[in-house]
């Protein structure tokens, strides 16, 4: 869990724990239960199997395997389960959608990845996709 | 990431609880905004707002908490601002920084922690048997 940025421990919202506001740390942060609101962090968000995440978010690599609703920025990378359910707009550097997971909603890249998409000369080199893998 | 996969086992703590996960809310980490629900938690970060938990709340050091608390077993040992309410019981432990108001039935205060406040003990809401019996006992 050490990588660049001192994020090395995780907090841990359990399965029959509420968090309504706003989540902010140089953390990682692993949610079986529920957040609503707004999170922020310096590292990683994980949204367990059980987990349900409704908010603003901004953290580092963003890891679906629960469900997940909002606006979402992944500075490296969004991943969703084959048992995650994400609702939502999600911009990130790299994204990763398992077979069985559910994607509702735009994406959007940013950094090297979005760089590397020849074409449109959109503002951002935005790849914007609506779909739904089932 | 092989960490994320695996589930932490609680350790026991929960005390007679089916074996719950105890919540962590770490040092690096401010919430600002209500905290609900039932089990155990460690807060060791920032908390602005509110707190009701149905189940044992340790606020450890370096945490540091502004608003109203409410749980059924508090243990301070970090910095609160605001009033802890306890439906079992509140330890203070020697780290302890606490301004406000406690209410609980049961209280223990260690020597040396810091407290400014005010102190109301209710009596237990009725506690069937042993337990009730077991702490007038003394």
């Amino acid at each position: 869990m050490s990588k660049r940025v001192d994020a090395g421990a995780t907090s841990l919202v359990s399965k029959e724990v509420l968090i309504e506001g706003e989540v902010a740390g140089e953390e990682n942060l692993h949610v079986d239960g529920r957040v609503t609101g707004v999170i922020r962090l310096a590292g990683d968000l994980f949204v367990g199997a059980g987990g349900s995440v409704e908010a603003e978010i901004d953290a580092r690599n963003v890891v679906v395997q629960g469900t997940l609703a909002g606006k979402v920025i992944a500075r490296q990378q969004f991943e969703v389960r084959p048992t995650g359910r994400f609702s939502g707009e999600c911009t990130a550097a790299s994204i990763e959608i398992r077979e069985g997971a559910v994607f509702e909603g735009t994406s959007k890249m940013i950094g090297p990845a979005a760089a590397k998409i020849p074409g449109p000369p959109a503002p951002s080199g935005a790849a914007s996709a609506e779909k739904t893998v089932k | 990431m092989g960490l994320f996969g695996k589930k932490k086992v609680n350790g026991g703590t929960a005390g007679g609880q089916d074996s719950r996960q105890t919540a962590l809310l770490g040092p690096k980490l401010a919430i600002k905004g209500k905290v609900s629900g039932s089990g155990n938690l460690i807060l060791m970060g920032k908390l602005e707002g509110e707190f009701d938990l149905d189940g044992e709340l340790v606020i450890a050091p370096p945490a540091l908490v502004d608003g109203e608390v409410k749980a059924l077993t508090l243990n301070v040992s970090g910095t609160v601002s605001g009033n802890l309410t306890a439906r079992d019981k509140i330890r203070l432990e020697k780290s302890a920084r606490v301004q406000g108001r406690l209410i609980a039935p049961r209280l223990s205060v260690d020597d040396g922690c810091v407290f400014n406040g005010e102190i109301e003990m209710k009596p237990p809401p009725t506690v069937p048997g042993k337990a009730a019996a077991g702490s007038r006992s003394k």
